[in-house]
């Protein structure tokens, strides 16, 4: 064998040249390996990520909330005086923090609920505000028979700022009071978050939640409206529904935080079957009178005033 | 030796390239009848760094193992034509000698190049011939199965042994339906580097009547996504599916061009008189419109429509959050108990009401023409023969499948003649000539 260089006990190259040319050839070694090392490792993170895919959809930030609030008005049953202190109440909170309101008619939304209890037309109306507001990024259902007591508290750090929501979220706790074997998840994120909602004594509370708009929003509000659904005479319609989904589709679970009750949905001390400490105290952000529609002899109106005309005091004090 | 030759990177560099600058690595051959001078190996140490400033790539002197053998490497190659001068590095001043008086000399040794080049070329040819038979269709099918390849994108999913071990037993005919089918989708999956697993139907308590009955392609789904995560599509096939056209890699045949092949709005092909798209005005624009938002990186789920409605005897299944979302509301015990003794075609059924009730399913939903992945024989899909669903002869369909044909249809009939059809229409160049030559015979003497 012959080698294009001579061998080193060859007869003539002397020693100083050699090494010489060596350190100089050593040296342009090095950096054609170092600049081929680096274009390799350019060329495999290029590719690599051009053959990543990611599966999880561009959620938006946390913490910047565009919210809109959702309230289902039913006009046939309750009067114009009525709803008009329930609207200004809203519309006032939203306009000290810089919300939305999407006030919805109930009737409006008969077609779509067919022969199924009117307490399921909640779904189609926040589908219709995540429709007419493709921005905004929370949505805040707050059945109608409920007041803001509190209005200088902002949603966003009373409960969707990411360590707020991180230090509500009830781990690891049966998903239907009082002892259903699903448990909410107890690994999840404040990031995994989209729908946040609260429990009672006895069902997941449909009257009052947060959700997320993005595919989640929909697959969930989708599945939830399911037709086979609102036609299996469920006793508390919509609410069971909930629960149904939640208890059988992981999927849902996944994304669901259970937050303590007071948070969002503190019952009137009038209201039957409140959590543990879910009755209203002073300083809370919303009160709800929970069961004032469907129970006869209670009436909405007759409870909510005291507590119209104590926020409306508190407005003039400050 | 006389086997050296110029180790010049640069193949064609011959040494009649009449531009020669230093350090081109040419070399002009030279015989025993010159003598080398005593400074050749001088004027070689100064041709190699000549040459190592021109090629500074690999040419290491031999300090380090890759050096020393990539010698031998480059030796194999067929980067020969290179001159080869049997004395090594005198070949500087022979060169310019020649090209001072170019005279007889050079004639001369023109001839003794050609003889040895002649002997090497053929000496490379059948190393390359050799490669290219023995190793060729290797390579190329290890680097589709690579990472850079993309054939690990792909998982087919064949359900086999249907019902087996409970319902009947198998016979001769089921036996070889399943073996040539398994064997058709393994060929195929080697090939194009793709992912196949076989997965037993095998029919569980867990699916019997009552319960889930013919829900297991869901959960085989799911389990199949959990053993190749870095796979994105899936692939079910039936077992009494055949792959026409294993030439046509699914990149190709199908993902490459998705946007321009599917339809969205199923208006365009409707048996099930599905109302599309949604009308409620409380939807959002995307779910309102007939084709969602048109984008094919929104297809999650992909399949065909045959004369009945949906197939899902060969659909594709993206991994995302979608479809396990809708994996995963799939199969619920409220929907089951009111509908499932209307569902006929269980999760097929299934998957239809939830189209239609469920909008955001449809907006990850694309539909192929059937003649894409899911070719009918005739006899399935009533008789008469509709361009859009059955296999025609000439057609070059990717895939048939005997949709049906343990109804009242031989199974291992048509998978048998398919198969024959198949392998005739892909058959090699030698059989074509032999073919040709047989139609000659034929027109010549009949």
């Amino acid at each position: 064998m012959q080698f294009a260089v001579p061998p080193r006990k060859g007869p003539v190259a002397p020693p100083s040249t050699r090494s010489s040319s060596l350190t100089f050839q050593r040296r342009k070694q090095l950096k054609t390996i170092t600049t081929l090392s680096i274009a390799l490792f350019t060329l495999f993170l290029l590719l690599s990520q051009l053959f990543y895919s990611s599966t999880e959809t561009a959620a938006a930030a946390r913490g910047t909330p565009g919210l809109v609030i959702v309230t289902v008005l039913d006009h046939t049953l309750y009067g114009d005086h009525y709803l008009q202190k329930i609207i200004k109440n809203r519309e006032h909170y939203a306009q000290r923090h810089g919300y939305t309101n999407f006030f919805a008619n109930l009737s409006d939304y008969d077609s779509y609920i067919g022969y199924a209890p009117r307490s399921w037309g909640i779904v189609p109306v926040l589908r219709h505000a995540m429709a007419k507001h493709p921005s905004s990024t929370y949505f805040f259902h707050l059945d109608a028979h409920a007041l803001f007591m509190d209005p200088s508290k902002t949603l966003d750090a009373h409960l969707l700022n990411k360590h707020r929501l991180e230090a509500l979220m009830r781990r690891d706790v049966p998903i239907v009071p009082p002892d259903s074997i699903i448990k909410t998840f107890s690994h999840l994120r404040s990031d995994d978050i989209d729908l946040m909602i609260t429990t009672d004594a006895e069902d997941l509370s449909t009257g009052s939640f947060v959700l997320r708009q993005g595919d989640f929003a929909r697959f969930f509000l989708d599945t939830w409206f399911d037709p086979l659904y609102r036609s299996y005479n469920f006793a508390k319609a919509e609410t069971h529904t909930l629960e149904h989904v939640v208890q059988w589709h992981p999927t849902a679970l996944a994304r669901l935080a259970l937050i303590p009750q007071r948070v969002i949905n503190a019952y009137s001390k009038d209201s039957p079957s409140a959590g543990v400490d879910g009755t209203y105290k002073d300083g809370d952000l919303v009160i709800r009178f929970f069961g004032c529609d469907t129970d006869p002899e209670r009436n909405c109106e007759r409870e909510l005033d005291p507590y119209y005309s104590l926020w409306a005091k508190k407005l003039k004090f400050e | 030796m006389s086997a050296t030759r110029s180790p010049s990177p640069r193949p064609g560099a011959g040494w009649s390239s009449p531009v020669l600058t230093p350090g081109s690595g040419s070399s002009t051959p030279r015989t025993g009848l010159f003598p080398t001078t005593p400074s050749d190996p001088w004027v070689a140490a100064k041709a190699k760094s000549d040459e190592v400033r021109g090629y500074p790539s690999f040419s290491t002197r031999n300090n380090g193992f890759f050096s020393r053998s990539k010698r031998q490497i480059t030796a194999t190659l067929p980067r020969f034509s290179a001159a080869s001068s049997p004395n090594g590095y005198g070949e500087k001043d022979a060169f310019l000698q020649g090209r001072r008086g170019r005279g007889w000399r050079s004639l001369w040794f023109g001839r003794t190049v050609l003889r040895r080049r002649r002997t090497r070329f053929f000496f490379v040819l059948t190393l390359v011939l050799f490669g290219y038979f023995f190793l060729w269709t290797w390579l190329v099918e290890s680097f589709r199965r690579s990472r850079f390849g993309g054939g690990r994108k792909f998982v087919i999913i064949l359900g086999s042994n249907i019902e087996g071990g409970v319902m009947e037993w198998k016979g001769a005919r089921e036996w070889a339906i399943e073996r040539n089918s398994v064997s058709n989708k393994q060929e195929y999956a080697q090939r194009w580097g793709y992912e196949l697993e076989i997965v037993n139907m095998l029919a569980k308590k867990r699916y019997s009547h009552e319960w889930r009955e013919g829900w297991e392609k869901v959960d085989l789904l799911r389990e199949t996504m959990r053993k190749y995560p870095n796979a994105e599509w899936f692939w079910w096939l039936d077992l009494n599916t055949f792959i026409m056209e294993p030439s046509y890699s699914l990149q190709n045949h199908l993902f490459s061009r998705l946007g321009e092949i599917v339809y969205r709005d199923i208006n365009e092909y409707n048996p099930l008189n599905i109302t599309h798209p949604p009308i409620e005005l409380y939807l959002d624009e995307v779910s309102r419109s007939a084709t969602g938002d048109n984008d094919p990186s929104s297809i999650h789920f992909l399949l065909s429509q045959d004369c009945g409605g949906f197939n899902l005897g060969s659909f594709f299944v993206h991994r995302s959050l979608w479809t396990e979302r809708l994996f995963d509301i799939w199969w619920d015990p409220l929907m089951y108990e009111q509908r499932h003794m209307q569902w006929e075609h269980k999760e097929q059924d299934a998957f239809e009401y939830l189209y239609s009730s469920q909008p955001w399913i449809r907006t990850g939903v694309a539909f192929l023409p059937q003649r894409y992945i899911n070719s009918f024989p005739p006899g399935a899909c009533g008789d008469e023969i509709d361009p859009r669903v059955h296999y025609t002869e000439g057609g070059r369909d990717f895939l048939v499948n005997m949709a049906g044909c343990d109804f009242g249809r031989d199974c291992w009939d048509e998978l048998y003649q398919y198969r024959e059809y198949s392998a005739w229409l892909n058959r090699g160049l030698w059989a074509r000539i032999q073919d040709s030559f047989l139609d000659l015979y034929d027109s010549i003497l009949g």
